[in-house]
């Protein structure tokens, strides 16, 4: 800078040292202006360099590079170079920040930030699905404004986060979501959101089965306890104690019953993968006919349409008892009079055994629980029926064994089709 | 300038306050919509009761918000979009109110049939799905007031001819069943009360809808169908 200085008063010395002669031996006038003009052209050279530097700085840009000329070459350098700087971080920065939104985004959880007023701050794709938010319109929105939900409200506002909120979405009503509030930065607040909905199921399914099983063997239980007491406190005649002797029967081979087929259930579950030999379906599906025609005992018309060159590969006593089951079962529900098929065909992907019923029919809301473990229908009439409510169970995991499917569908009171599809893989030409 | 300043955020603060406290409002209405469906559906009436006590909760706020209203007109003296902000206010929280009390005459609808040994849902596909139209209904004009769009409160003002339809038919439907079995007349009435309920919540709905365009846009379109085309 002092050579910036010096370099000014030797121009201002030199143009004084051009001028004083001229004065002093000619005219007093002509030294003053020459003076004058050489002090205008250093002053004509700074105002250039200092508009341009006025310009630059009203739009600074990078790409149009700022040069200046003498003393102010070094100026108009060092700040074109900080404000390159200045835009490589900030792009930087944003990079960063793009990356962390990114990652926000991949979570397979919901996620909202809140700020102190409790005001969306971000939330990724997957929350705006769960919570139904629109982040592109609800940034800075409080977020009770559009989770009006009662429990979520008191519960963000009453501030003791140790255990999670569950709660039904309000957007989609079968979802079951899971609220975890996590504070960080002081009083700033983030939200993960866990869908929980299978988990849920599970649970209600677990907790529904040990009820039923209670239920389902101690209603034989208590009539065996009574009949037992009755026995014991009073004298019967031969008849009598006969008579009751048989049901105490009946009621015990119906608790062997619920027990034989849980074990069945858990030897499935369990058991290594079926073996591949191939079975006769025509021998097998005559046998199914047979059974059927001694159920129904002449009520139903039992009705068979069964390709004759077709055979499937498996386990043949799970799959008899399995096949058996859905005969048995259309039989039981289908009214006098009514027609039960028995369909064995390719089906477009791969082979399909299916039993289709002219009988009462199954609710729509009830089809995805019936192989849920005693999952019953109308709890009266299934027991009549003599049925454990493991049935379907049992059908399920030894068609999944297959890897089979069990197909339902059915139309109240017109009748069902319960279609078991096993892979083309299992089938055999002959 | 900066006291009128500070008064200023602080009145913001109020109405972002105010608008909280009718949406939280909007909430336990909502909840009462889908707890009398619910209870409809699977027949829990016990269910029942607690909807009748959200109610309370709905008239204590409704009170709240008309009293804060009432405070911020005469202290603050707002004007243009704050002064229809606060005057959409009072109008919605009384149709909040009554689409809740709509909620309520159901629930206790369905306890009746359902104390008289019936099932509704055997009628029930048809009132389940108007009643679900007239909850989405209800929950997209609370969406619209939070978001402040007219574009969709309008949405909600067109939805409110098919509930409206759909809610024509359901009475055909049912006068059909009355006189094929006059011994479903009792039921049927009670059904028809309910669906009445359920179409009075879309037309709530439809007016809160009304009081979003009036607040983000300024102009009235009550009673006016050019409007809405």
């Amino acid at each position: 800078m002092n050579a910036q200085i010096l370099r000014a008063i030797l121009l201002a010395a030199a143009s004084a040292a051009v001028a004083f002669p001229l004065g002093y031996f000619y005219q007093a006038w002509a030294g003053w202006t020459l003076f004058c003009v050489g002090l205008a052209i250093q002053m004509g050279f700074h105002f250039r360099n200092f508009a341009r530097l006025d310009q630059w700085s009203k739009q600074p840009v990078v790409d149009a590079t700022l040069e200046g000329e003498g003393a102010w070459d070094g100026i108009f350098g060092r700040l074109y170079r900080h404000e390159k700087d200045l835009r490589a971080q900030i792009a930087e920065r944003d990079a960063e920040i793009a990356m962390l939104i990114a990652a926000g985004q991949a979570l397979n959880d919901g996620v909202v930030l809140l700020d102190q007023q409790g005001n969306i701050l971000f939330c990724n794709t997957m929350a705006e699905g769960q919570l139904g938010l629109e982040v592109a319109v609800d940034r800075g929105q409080p977020i009770v404004n559009l989770v009006r939900l009662p429990e979520f409200v008191s519960y963000l506002n009453g501030g003791g986060f140790a255990k999670p909120l569950t709660m039904r979405s309000d957007r989609k009503a079968e979802r079951v979501l899971s609220v975890y509030v996590i504070p960080y930065a002081g009083n700033r607040r983030l939200l993960q959101i866990k869908d929980v909905t299978q988990a849920d199921r599970l649970d209600r399914m677990r907790r529904d089965f040990v009820a039923n099983v209670s239920h389902e063997l101690r209603t034989p239980l208590t009539v065996l306890a009574g009949f037992l007491e009755t026995l014991q406190e009073y004298d019967f005649d031969k008849d009598e104690q006969h008579r009751y002797l048989d049901m105490m029967a009946e009621q015990s081979k119906r608790m062997q019953s619920i027990v034989q087929d849980l074990l069945t259930l858990s030897s499935i579950e369990s058991a290594p993968p079926p073996e591949n030999i191939a079975i006769d379906m025509a021998g097998l599906i005559d046998k199914l006919r047979r059974d059927a025609e001694a159920l129904s005992a002449g009520r139903h018309t039992i009705e068979v349409d069964a390709d004759p060159h077709l055979d499937l590969r498996g386990a043949e006593p799970e799959l008899v008892s399995a096949f058996g089951n859905l005969v048995a079962n259309a039989v039981r529900y289908t009214p006098a009079g009514g027609t039960v098929r028995i369909v064995w065909r390719s089906a477009p992907q791969g082979v399909e055994f299916a039993v289709e019923d002219t009988g009462i029919g199954i609710e729509a809301k009830h089809i995805p629980r019936l192989t849920e473990r005693f999952y019953r229908v109308d709890r009266g009439r299934s027991r009549d029926a003599g049925g454990t409510g493991l049935g379907l169970a049992i059908v399920k995991h030894t068609l999944n064994r297959h890897q089979g499917d069990l197909h339902i569908t059915s139309t109240p009171g017109v009748g069902s089709r319960f279609a078991a599809r096993f892979p083309g893989s299992r089938s055999l030409a002959v | 300038m900066n006291d009128s300043q500070h008064l200023s955020s602080q009145f913001d603060e109020d109405l972002s306050r105010l608008r909280t406290h009718v949406l939280q409002m909007g909430g336990l209405v909502e909840t009462q919509v889908s707890g009398a469906i619910d209870a409809y559906t699977t027949g829990e009436v016990a269910s029942v009761k607690s909807i009748v006590e959200t109610d309370r909760k709905v008239n204590e706020l409704e009170k709240a918000i008309d009293d804060d209203c009432a405070h911020i007109i005469a202290k603050r003296q707002p004007a243009a979009s704050d002064l229809r902000l606060v005057l959409g206010i009072s109008k919605i929280v009384t149709d909040l109110e009554r689409a809740g009390d709509e909620a309520k005459k159901i629930a206790k609808g369905v306890r009746r049939i359902y104390e008289a040994g019936h099932m509704p849902s055997q009628y029930g596909v048809g009132i389940r799905h108007l009643a679900e139209a007239a909850l989405a209904m209800v929950r997209q004009a609370l969406d619209a007031f939070a978001r402040m769009d007219g574009e969709r409160a309008l949405a909600v003002i067109r939805a409110d001819n098919d509930v409206d339809v759909e809610f024509k038919s359901i009475i055909r439907q049912l006068i059909t069943h009355m006189m094929e079995d006059p011994r479903t007349i009792t039921t049927s009435i009670e059904i028809i009360s309910i669906a009445r309920a359920i179409e009075r919540i879309g037309d709530h709905a439809k007016n809160i809808s009304e009081q979003v365009i009036f607040v983000v846009e300024g102009r009235d379109i009550r009673h006016n169908k050019e409007a809405i085309k």
